[in-house]
């Protein structure tokens, strides 16, 4: 006879562990607890069954690994936390006794924790770290765009401004943006680094409050994590793109609204290479190079003993690290007047010569953007850099532009503004608008999506866009808003030529017959099952605007065609009797989530012979 | 002692009492002493000291203390003296003001603020000195002159009489009467009752609530700074032993911890204020080492991707319309299949901010630490292959696929049979009606009419006879049918009313086998009838043995049990003696001599030879309704009123093969038939279905069920549908009998 077996000794019910048995095994608060658990990235368990894991108990609790709980009992940031938990205590008694000296002396040790090894821990390779950032650059975005109060302080929001722009530098230095899509959220980024799909939302540029049902204490300790997280992720992004990390930032340009602008790339083996001091100092202030006479004065001044005595006034906001690049003396920007296209002021060569060329990443390269001032820049700044455009923009939406709008290179203006009859145009700004396209802002996006340069004329400005589809895709079989007018789509893009007027009205006249007779099959399709049905039918080919006479034959014909349907079915349904009860219970959950899928689509169908039949009424009523 | 007093009490006394001039005091002085031995003076000397003896000598040490100081003080202050003597003065000012309030004035002398008090006249009801103490017997225990009719003597030498005091009722009135009675107490000295005074009472409530009995005692007393403060220091040494070094040289040892601290900060190991951690973290290539082994963590589902609804500028087809909307508000946030609302915008900048952006980004993070995540393995396939691939039906044919006939009865027909020969049909009602007519033409040929209703029906299996048993309330009766052929009808008269009848076996046996008279035999009365035992109930099934000869029948009454009827021997039978359960169906096995018993939840074997119990089956029914056995006698089907229908593999296993369950009410009835690969099944739901069930005669491959054909023509009527069904044992046929009182036959 073996051993007696006592319960609750084995099994469930020593593999997992309830919350409240967790916190009282790691001897810390709630809060703690959900703390440790986000760092670590723990989360419940649901075990097989309830009852033997809660010893007999069918109470709602949320379970956890047992083994999970042992671990972070070792785990570093709980001692930190313990530590903290100490010192809040001794600064509260601190400044209760009004003894100020010890408890700034107290502050000044107060214990942190550092999240390294988490990171290390929970991603033990690159490409882990780099699959899970989706939603630490969601954070990150939407933290840059909060206001501070004192809950978020202004550090904190900068940091997280820092991040994103420094993701953004990224993206369009390795020009690894591929698909973007405004939606009513925000716009959706999706960028491909490192073989791995990322997709990120921003929101739109909106000042966002923060609800009273959001823990915020839950978003910070997340926000923690993640600034690590795209810390080290970063750090190695740029390492191996060859560039210095962290980019530096020009604190004037900064001040300036210059946003992304502000910071500059820079290599990172000239960087280490070359001795500052005898390094040739490039400087750039507000987007300009400084004249030669200036550099020459300030290497002047580096060679100098003493490296902080500037010759240049303007490097006294500088950052104290003089950046120093040899290798890239071939990419600073000559400004000429003669040259009318210069060169992107990121895109180099060598650059280039590393982009995978599978997707056309310099898209935008020909063309010159300039954004009118009611649109977006940091957007559409990172979308045109992506894909390899130049972009200026006007001074009232930042500083930092390479161009102003008097610029002869300019061959698109972005705007979104209704188009406004100005009669005191000067002859030269007339001649300027014929020469540049207008287009709204979907234009670019819907460009980025398809690959390639779709045609303005349907873009142009105060025209109704064309609709604005997900790139992303739905799951296979789902109603698909281009099929029909699949023959429109391919009018728009370059290649084909503008879409003649006959052509389109012949489009126009063909597609409410098979629309109507599209109609016919579905109503009469759903008439054959009842009497009820049929009346419901009826009423729908009624509304639908479909002769009673044509309707009465195609029920008839649906009816035959079901009858001989009907055989084939009523097997099914017998052979469905010999089905387990499980894989008859497997086979009514696929059915009903094909139905409900089949359901939706079809809604959509029918919403949409509706709205073209009602486009098309209007029209005749116009031509009429 | 006066002085002393005067000491103590200034003690109590505010320090910023000032001193009185030297004269005056004097002369205040002089009036306290005759003050004491006044009436308050009788308190004070007599009681008080009586009462508090310890007071009084407790002062009096402290005095003795304190007398040492005062003259320091005095040398120190000549006023001091007067000072104090004032200060006695005021010690008589208690809180219940029986003395005039003092003034405060500037001293002439000193300077200083001092009190005055009025002077006192001294008039002649001012002092009660003068007055005459009735009894001067003094203070000796008065118990002394308890049996003496005189209480002591007064001035003259005089007895002082014992007041006549009245009884008890006198003394009670008295307190009724006297509303000072209870603020007065007995005075043995002059044996008479005396109010007390109003500092005597003001002494007892003092006693009574624990306070201090010194009225003028004042707890909260500022302290006496005796020995600190300026000037009271001491001044000499409380020992003479010279001052150590230790006070006035620094400590070596301190020194040198001090000195090596100094060290460790000039050669760098303490830092003496460690330089503020940057708030920047510091990255470095934190993958370039290798990690553990440990396998990391299952990564987080990513969020489902945006699609064409989401647009800011979608196709007009996904916008909701008025009724979608506000199907969409009125469903829970939790149960919404998209937790947004489709909109249309003409352009970018009409685009608005989106205000649950927070809360759903925070949504997520909730799901990221606090959601249980199970791992699924999601079946991609189609769900149609789900199904089992089966023959089709039309190549397992001949089965029943039409109704050829309908029989009508007017009421509930319970029960049909078909003749062997599978020309008739008989088929009983409700009503007692039984009726017979042809399978292939529906004409009833003949009616009988029974008392009560007819439970069962069955024809005897043997070919070279022919009668059918009805089961009506507690009888069973043999009959048989007209247009027989002469040497049938003749054998079948010998067998059922035999001439000369077999010895009766058993004469104690409660069923009685009865034959009419010949003279009476017609084609409307039965030939034969047992009559089972009163409160059998109704017999509700009656089975034949293969062979003809026995016959086992099943009665509904409370009583009712099984029976086993031997035809030849004109004998019945109970088999068990005791049954578990109520016994629902029983059955004849078709090869062995095999019987099967059905209760409400198991079927069991018995050996009838061996009379043992063979096998016992569970289908996992809650309530048997049918039961039937392959022909072969391998398998065995039972339904069950929870709808189930079970096979057993009675080489296989006491579970069944395979459980279906197919019909939407109870199953009624099964039966399979006797040569085509065919069973019926009927239930409540006014459905017979019909299988194709085909056995192997090897033991490995699985018996084939295929679901051939659903039978739909039968009405439902109060809950109940097909009542019985029977194969008609040379075709394909199928004769059917349902609750709305029809007899339906099904034709390939």
């Amino acid at each position: 006879m073996g051993r007696l077996r006592q319960k609750g000794k084995a099994g469930a019910a020593k593999a997992y562990i309830t919350r409240s048995q967790a916190t009282k095994k790691l001897q810390c608060s709630l809060a703690d607890f959900r703390r440790l658990c986000i760092l670590k990235g723990i989360f419940p368990r649901e075990p097989n069954n309830k009852k033997k894991a809660n010893k007999g108990s069918s109470a709602p609790t949320s379970f956890y690994y047992a083994k999970d709980i042992a671990y972070l009992a070792h785990e570093p940031v709980l001692k930190k936390l313990r530590e903290h938990k100490a010192f809040a205590k001794k600064l509260s008694r601190a400044l209760g006794r009004g003894e100020w000296s010890s408890a700034k002396s107290l502050e000044e040790n107060k214990p942190v924790y550092k999240l390294d090894h988490v990171i290390k821990e929970r991603y033990p390779t690159f490409i882990d770290a780099l699959r899970d950032i989706d939603d630490a650059l969601c954070m990150i975005f939407l933290f840059a765009s909060l206001p501070s109060n004192p809950r978020l302080p202004p550090s904190l929001i900068e940091n997280c401004s820092r991040l994103a722009a420094e993701w953004q530098l990224y993206i369009m230095h390795s020009r690894s943006l591929r698909k973007a899509f405004l939606s009513i959220k925000g716009v959706y980024y999706q960028a491909e680094v490192m073989d791995q799909t990322i997709t990120w939302l921003v929101p739109y540029q909106f000042t966002q409050n923060i609800p009273s049902d959001v823990d915020v204490r839950v978003m910070l300790t997340f926000l923690e994590l993640y600034q690590t997280l795209l810390g080290f992720v970063f750090f190695k992004l740029y390492t191996d793109a060859g560039l210095v990390y962290p980019p530096p930032l020009d604190l004037k340009k900064d001040e300036g609204a210059a946003g992304v602008g502000a910071f500059t790339l820079q290599d990172a083996s000239s960087s280490t290479a070359a001795a500052p001091t005898k390094s040739k100092k490039v400087v750039e202030v507000e987007g300009r190079q400084i004249s030669g006479k200036d550099v020459y004065q300030t290497i002047k001044s580096l060679a100098s003993t003493t490296p902080d005595a500037n010759g240049a006034p303007d490097d006294t906001t500088m950052d104290s690290e003089p950046t120093s690049r040899e290798a890239e003396e071939e990419f600073i920007l000559q400004p000429s007047k003669s040259d009318p296209q210069p060169a992107a002021p990121l895109t180099t060569l060598k650059s280039l010569e590393t982009l995978p060329q599978t997707v056309n990443t310099s898209l935008f390269a020909p063309y010159t953007f300039f954004l009118s001032r009611e649109t977006s820049r940091p957007m559409f700044e990172f979308l045109v850099r992506s894909f390899g455009g130049r972009i200026g923009w006007s001074a009232t939406s930042g500083k930092g532009s390479p161009f102003d709008e008097s610029d002869e290179s300019i061959t698109h203006v972005i705007i979104d503004r209704p188009i406004v009859e100005s009669s005191n145009e000067t002859l030269e700004e007339r001649e300027r608008r014929s020469r540049r396209k207008c287009v709204q802002p979907q234009w670019v996006v819907d460009c980025i999506n398809a690959g390639k340069i779709l045609l303005e004329d349907h873009y142009a400005q105060g025209k109704t866009l064309p609709p604005h589809l997900s790139p992303f895709g739905e799951y296979e079989g789902a109603y698909d808003p281009t099929a029909l007018a699949l023959g429109e789509k391919d009018d728009m893009s370059v290649d084909g030529d503008s879409a003649s007027e006959d052509e389109d009205e012949d489009a126009v006249m063909d597609e409410p017959e098979s629309a109507e007779a599209a109609v016919l099959k579905v109503v009469a399709a759903a008439a054959t099952d009842s009497d009820a049905d049929l009346r419901a039918a009826e009423l729908a080919a009624e509304a639908a605007g479909v002769d009673p006479a044509l309707f009465e034959k195609e029920v008839k014909k649906s009816r035959k065609k079901v009858k001989s349907d009907t055989n084939e079915d009523a097997e099914k349904d017998m052979n469905k009797m010999m089905m387990s009860n499980k894989q008859k219970k497997l086979y009514e959950k696929m059915k009903y989530s094909q139905n409900k899928r089949n359901q939706e689509r079809a809604n959509l169908e029918a919403k949409r012979e509706q709205i073209q039949k009602q486009a098309r009424k209007k029209t005749k009523i116009a031509r009429d | 002692m006066p002085v002393q007093v005067k000491n103590t009490k200034k003690r109590k006394q505010n320090e910023e009492e000032d001193a009185l001039p030297g004269p005056f005091s004097k002369a205040v002085d002089m009036e306290m002493l005759s003050d004491e031995e006044g009436p308050d003076g009788e308190e004070s000397d007599g009681q008080e000291v009586d009462e508090f003896p310890e007071i009084d000598a407790e002062s009096d040490e402290e005095d003795s203390e304190y007398e040492g100081f005062e003259d320091d003080e005095d040398e120190e202050e000549e006023d001091e003296d007067d000072d104090e003597e004032s200060e006695s003065d005021s010690d008589k000012e208690d809180p219940l003001h029986v003395f005039p309030k003092a003034k405060t004035v500037i001293s002439d002398i000193t300077g200083q603020p001092k009190r005055v008090f009025p002077e006192i006249e001294p008039e002649y009801d001012s002092d009660s000195s003068t007055e005459d103490a009735p009894n001067r017997v003094g203070n000796i225990p008065m118990h002394w002159y308890d049996d003496m009719p005189h209480v002591g003597y007064d001035m003259e030498g005089k007895r002082v009489l014992r007041p006549a005091r009245g009884d008890e009722l006198d003394k009670f009135l008295e307190t009724v009467e006297d509303p000072s009675a209870w603020t007065s107490a007995f005075d043995k000295n002059t044996q008479s009752d005396k109010p007390l005074t109003t500092e005597e009472l003001d002494l007892i409530r003092r006693l009574y609530a624990g306070e201090n009995p010194d009225g003028s005692y004042d707890p909260y007393e500022p302290m006496t700074e005796w020995f600190t403060g300026k000037g009271k220091e001491e001044v000499m040494p409380l020992s003479a032993a010279p001052e150590p070094k230790r006070r006035w040289v620094p400590s070596k040892w301190e020194k040198k911890k001090v000195m090596k601290i100094v060290r460790a900060i000039r050669q760098g190991r303490i830092l003496p204020s460690k330089p503020k951690s940057t708030a920047q973290p510091q990255f470095y290539s934190i993958w370039a080492e290798p990690s553990s082994s440990h396998p990391p963590p299952l990564p987080a589902p990513k969020p489902p991707l945006p699609t064409n609804s989401e647009s800011y500028n979608p196709p007009e087809e996904y916008l909701l319309s008025d009724a979608e909307q506000k199907q969409w508000e009125e469903t829970d946030p939790e149960d919404r299949d998209r937790d947004f609302i489709p909109q249309k915008y003409s352009s970018l900048r009409l685009v608005p901010g989106y205000d649950r952006f927070i809360k759903e980004r925070f949504n997520r993070q909730l799901d990221l630490y606090m959601a249980p995540r199970v791992q699924r393995v999601k079946l991609n396939i189609d769900p149609e292959s789900l199904i089992p691939k089966l023959p089709s039906p039309s190549s397992l044919k001949p089965f029943p696929t039409y109704r050829s006939l309908r029989f009508q009865h007017s009421t509930l027909a319970r029960c049909v049979a078909i003749s062997p020969d599978g020309a008739w049909v008989v088929s009983g009602d409700e009503n007692g009606i039984v009726s017979l007519w042809e399978l292939s033409v529906g004409k009833e040929i003949k009616k009988w009419k029974f008392e009560g209703k007819v439970g069962a029906l069955e024809w005897c299996p043997r070919t070279d006879v022919s009668f059918f048993v009805v089961g009506i309330e507690e009888t069973l009766h043999f009959i048989i049918p007209p247009y027989l052929a002469p040497a049938v009808h003749q054998l079948t008269q010998t067998l059922l009313a035999p001439t000369t009848l077999p010895p009766a076996l058993d004469t104690s046996s409660p069923i009685k086998w009865t034959t009419p008279s010949s003279s009476t035999w017609t084609d409307d009365t039965p030939l034969l009838s047992i009559h089972l035992p009163s409160g059998s109930g109704l017999p509700t099934q009656i089975t034949w043995h293969r062979r003809g000869d026995y016959m086992a029948t099943v009665s509904s009454g409370n009583q009712g049990g099984v029976w086993i009827h031997q035809l030849s021997r004109r004998y019945s039978q109970a088999p068990f003696k005791k049954v578990r359960g109520k016994v629902q169906l029983v059955l004849f096995h078709p090869m062995k001599p095999h019987f099967f018993v059905a209760t409400q939840q198991y079927v069991r074997i018995y050996n009838l030879s061996e009379q043992k119990l063979l096998k016992t089956l569970t289908p996992g029914i809650k309530w048997i309704s049918s039961l039937d056995v392959h022909p072969s006698g391998d398998h065995l089907i039972v339904g069950g009123y929870d709808r189930k229908l079970c096979w057993f593999d009675l080489e296989l296993s006491d579970k069944p093969y395979k459980v279906l369950r197919y019909h939407s009410r109870a199953i009624r009835s099964l039966h399979f038939h006797p040569t085509y690969p065919l069973f019926a099944s009927s239930s409540d739901d006014g459905v017979i279905q019909i299988f194709h069930a085909r056995v192997y005669s090897d033991l490995m491959t699985d018996p084939l069920i295929v679901p051939l054909k659903v039978l739909r023509g039968h009405e439902i009527t109060q809950g109940l549908g097909v009542l019985q069904v029977r194969w008609c044992s040379k075709h394909p046929w199928l004769a059917s009998s349902g609750a709305d009182g029809t007899v339906n036959v099904w034709c390939n």
